[in-house]
């Protein structure tokens, strides 16, 4: 292998990782503060895909890429917060919650991602890239939509990072997914921040289904990859952090790069998914840090 | 204590034999392809479905990779019976060996993990698979699949001929040994050690269960019936396609198991029938109709958590209440000759808060009794007191609540002890009798026991038989009663012929000319009244009897039949009683559970003194 080829491995491995940093913060938001696992993430994702689609794709509504990703990540914060009052709230108090919104969260993919083929129909789109062209480093070329890409995620997740960690609103959803008892106590409003969280989720998953719809074909069921990489991702890494799943998904990422450029294409799920028993079986809770479950 | 009757003696016996019947002859009424692909395709899902609710619904583990052991059935026939070219009738339960294999490496992952981990690990190890199997396009035909499998004959006859009747038939074979097998499993020790680790974990640990080995193995049997349908239906279809991996058709079983019922035998058979039918019917709207299954999915578990089997237990707990209650009313007029023939007296009427009840009341200007009757009996079981004692006493039975000719109670409220004693109250009151000894028999001695103590009715006397005072509930149970079947069938809601006969044999007499009535009785009795029972005794306050008797402030006597097989009677010589009628527990000779019934002499004799004592006579 050539430094040029590694770079290159090297390049695909990041853009990997900073698209799954993307999907998998989302999946780790609602399980650390819900305790819960939910399956439409993926369906989000292709829903904030299509969404930007719609609003900003010259045949249907050009209106530029800054609105197509307003409408992603409102339209997925008002999807993610009646998912959550539809999908997850009857079951709150139930003993197998956990198991109850697998459940639900999975038959609520299904409707949403079979009304996503209703409305825009079976055939493949997609997003044309946000800025248009190529560019070099070190000899390896790589599109600068990719590059861009990196450093949005990268904005996104401090910004999201930030947010959980000094505004009061996210200060609240965390002491809620520390101890909703405590939390209630204190006069917070569990209900409204639990939604919150389950929209704030969702509405990551709109902009990670815009990056992945401008490098990638769109289809209805375009989500079930994310998701399991995501899964994936959270499993790897754990939520001990916020960072957790973020450094997980890069590691992630890279052994996928480099997986398929050594073992091929094919085998490549299978290493991925081999790693993660392996990683459950050993550490369950994850490679980065503790994180402490009641189960 | 275990309790469970021979398939053929259990209520579900002849419901179960009617419907294999209709099986066996649907493919002469209906004779076109099409409904009986349907109904294979029902029997195997079904197969997929119940077999999952072993690990699923029983074990309370969710094995997300079943689905994809369907799968490895299906390519295990196709890789066996095209490739290889083994003998497909080999070839099947091949499928469910390799499925086994595949469960049991599953397993081991899972053995010691709980809750959403176990999801994630089958989840990724089906996905694993899943990739494998798409890799490997030169031996599994990759995302395209394999096609033209070969058939199953049988001397030399194909069974894709004459409209699939060979497949519907071994379908339904297939479907009733899996059934069968699953049945058996259940009740087996394996099947309860599955259910107790779902239950209570740690009790079941200390009690010696194995976690691993117990989840190992119902992971292998389930595995076994969902690879025999996987390869049975790469049989029929002929094709073996990766679209058994994906979440569509997870999501259809899953749709099975819960809108049946999950943690229930039939259930998924009954929703496998529900949903199949209902997404073949829609399947041509397309998109709309995995809409539709993901929409029945929510509302059932967010409005129906028990699903149609619930439903299935409602309607047969609603024709069985209206049954009673028609019999109730057809008795109150049809027998009632005979019935006041035996107690030689009238037969009344009353409305009381707790519905109608029928008592009887010899009358006259004489200490009163009144005779309090047991569970699932009536008031004629005092027919030998009533001819015996009527010239001394003042004699008053009634029937209690959903028993006898009384009508059917509200079940929340009308059948505890509590209300039984607010039902006594009304009938003595009614009779205008001030403070009676009251006789209470089996459930009837602790209606007596808690007239007693309520003290609405200042009680004179008090006797009871065939019943243990209970100072802790349900603790004491296991204590007061010699632990046999007949306590899971006292709280029975529908019982089988042969547990009738049973029950009633034990509790009364076996079935004979005289002890005929009673047997007859049974039947009436409205089957939530046994189940409210149980399910009630928090209501009542039981330390107060126990404080009752421990004072003796009431004459008292316990005249239990010597021969009584459910009492433990050495617990009841055990507790202290502040006055108790000749110094201890009085033991009719020979008597059973119902000592005035079957040694009515001997009882009449004993329960006269004791009324001679109790009124100073």
């Amino acid at each position: 292998m050539t430094f040029e080829t590694f770079l290159f491995v090297l390049a695909g491995g990041l853009v990997l990782g900073a698209l799954y940093a993307l999907m998998a913060t989302g999946l780790a938001v609602v399980w650390t503060t819900l305790g819960i696992f939910n399956f439409a993430h993926g369906a989000f994702i292709t829903f904030g895909a299509y969404l930007a689609w719609q609003v900003s794709q010259t045949e249907a509504g050009n209106a530029g890429y800054f609105a197509g990703a307003a409408a992603a990540v409102a339209g997925l914060f008002i999807t993610g917060v009646i998912f959550h009052l539809a999908l997850v709230r009857p079951f709150e108090r139930k003993p197998n919650v956990v198991l109850l919104s697998v459940i639900t969260t999975l038959a609520g993919a299904t409707i949403l991602e079979n009304a996503i083929d209703l409305v825009w129909g079976p055939r493949s789109k997609q997003l044309a890239p946000m800025v248009p062209g190529d560019a070099t480093f070190f000899g390896v070329t790589t599109s600068k939509n990719q590059i861009l890409m990196i450093v949005l995620v990268l904005i996104i997740l401090a910004a999201v990072g930030a947010f959980l960690r000094y505004s009061a609103t996210g200060r609240a959803m965390r002491a809620v997914a520390q101890n909703r008892e405590a939390a209630e106590l204190m006069g917070l409003d569990v209900p409204k921040l639990y939604a919150g969280a389950f929209g704030l989720s969702a509405a990551i998953a709109g902009l990670a289904g815009l990056f992945v719809g401008s490098i990638h074909f769109m289809t209805p069921s375009m989500g079930t990859d994310p998701l399991m990489k995501a899964l994936l991702v959270v499993i790897f890494g754990g939520v001990a952090r916020f960072t957790s799943p973020i450094y997980a998904a890069f590691v992630v990422g890279l052994v996928e790069a480099f997986s398929t450029y050594y073992v091929g294409l094919y085998w490549t799920p299978a290493v991925l998914f081999g790693l993660m028993i392996v990683v459950l079986i050993v550490k369950p809770e994850g490679l980065f840090g503790k994180y402490e479950r009641s189960v | 204590m275990r309790y469970d009757p021979p398939f053929r003696k259990s209520t579900g016996f002849i419901p179960a034999l009617v419907a294999l019947a209709l099986l066996v002859v649907f493919p002469f009424v209906f004779t076109d392809t099409y409904s009986r692909h349907l109904m294979i395709l029902v029997f195997i899902y079904a197969i997929v479905a119940a077999s999952w609710d072993l690990s699923l619904g029983f074990g309370g583990l969710v094995n997300f990779a079943h689905v994809a052991l369907f799968a490895v059935g299906m390519y295990t026939y196709g890789i066996l019976a095209k490739t290889l070219g083994l003998d497909p009738w080999l070839a099947i339960p091949a499928g469910g060996l390799v499925a086994m294999a595949f469960a049991a490496a599953i397993a081991l992952p899972i053995l010691r993990l709980d809750g959403i981990y176990v999801i994630l690990v089958t989840i990724a190890f089906s996905q694993l698979i899943y990739q494998i199997v798409i890799s490997q396009s030169d031996v599994t035909g990759g995302t395209s699949g394999m096609v033209l499998l070969p058939p199953l004959k049988l001397a030399g006859h194909s069974f894709v001929l004459n409209h699939k009747i060979g497949y519907y038939y071994t379908a339904l074979g297939i479907f009733v040994v899996s059934t069968a097998c699953l049945y058996t499993i259940i009740r087996s020790r394996l099947g309860r050690a599955v259910i107790a680790l779902r239950d209570n974990k740690y009790y079941a640990m200390a009690r010696g269960v194995s976690e691993a080995r117990t989840r190992l193995a119902a992971l292998a049997a389930s595995a076994f019936f969902a690879g025999v349908a996987g390869g049975f239906y790469g049989s029929y279809v002929r094709v073996a396609s990766p679209d058994a991996f994906g979440l569509g058709f997870l999501t259809l079983i899953l749709s099975i198991l819960l809108v049946g019922g999950a943690g229930t035998l039939w259930g998924p058979i009954v929703g496998a029938f529900v949903i199949t039918l209902l997404s073949e019917a829609i399947a041509d709207y397309g998109p709309w109709r995995s809409i539709a299954i993901g929409a029945i999915i929510i509302l059932i578990l967010v409005f129906y958590p028990g699903g149609l089997w619930a439903a299935v237990q409602e309607l047969r707990e609603g024709v069985d209440m209206a049954r009673t209650s028609m019999l109730a009313r057809w008795r109150r007029n049809r027998g009632r000759a005979e019935r006041e023939r035996r107690l030689g007296t009238r037969e009344q009427v009353i409305s009381t808060p707790h519905g109608l009840i029928a008592y009887a009341d010899s009358g006259g200007d004489k200490p009163p009794v009144l005779f309090i009757h047991g569970n699932s009996a009536c008031k004629e079981a005092f027919q030998y007191q009533f001819a015996a004692l009527r010239d001394d006493f003042r004699l008053i039975a009634f029937d209690l609540p959903g028993h006898g000719v009384s009508g059917n109670g509200e079940p929340e409220t009308d059948y505890n002890v509590p209300a039984y004693a607010e039902v006594a109250e009304k009938v003595l009151e009614t009779c205008g009798v001030k403070n009676p000894v009251v006789f209470g028999w089996s459930l009837g001695g602790y209606v007596a026991l808690e007239l007693s103590a309520r003290a609405v009715v200042k009680v004179r006397g008090l006797a009871i038989a065939g019943t243990t005072p209970l100072n802790l509930v349900p603790d004491d149970f296991g204590a007061g009663y010699d632990a046999s079947s007949h306590l899971i069938l006292a709280g029975k809601q529908y019982f089988s012929p042969t547990e009738a006969r049973a029950y009633a044999g034990s509790a009364t007499a076996p079935y004979s000319a005289t002890s005929a009535f009673m047997h007859r009785n049974l039947g009436r009795t409205d089957g939530r009244a046994r189940v409210y029972m149980f399910s009630k005794l928090g209501v009542t306050d039981w330390p107060r009897q126990m404080r009752m008797l421990r004072d003796g402030t009431v004459p008292f006597a316990i005249l239990n039949g010597s021969d009584d097989p459910f009492l433990n009677h050495s617990y009841i010589r055990g507790l202290h009683y502040g006055s108790i009628w000749t110094g201890a527990p009085f033991d009719i000779a020979g008597g059973k559970h119902a000592p005035f019934f079957n040694k009515p002499d001997e009882f009449n004799a004993a329960f006269r003194r004791f009324m001679r004592e109790a009124c100073g006579l």
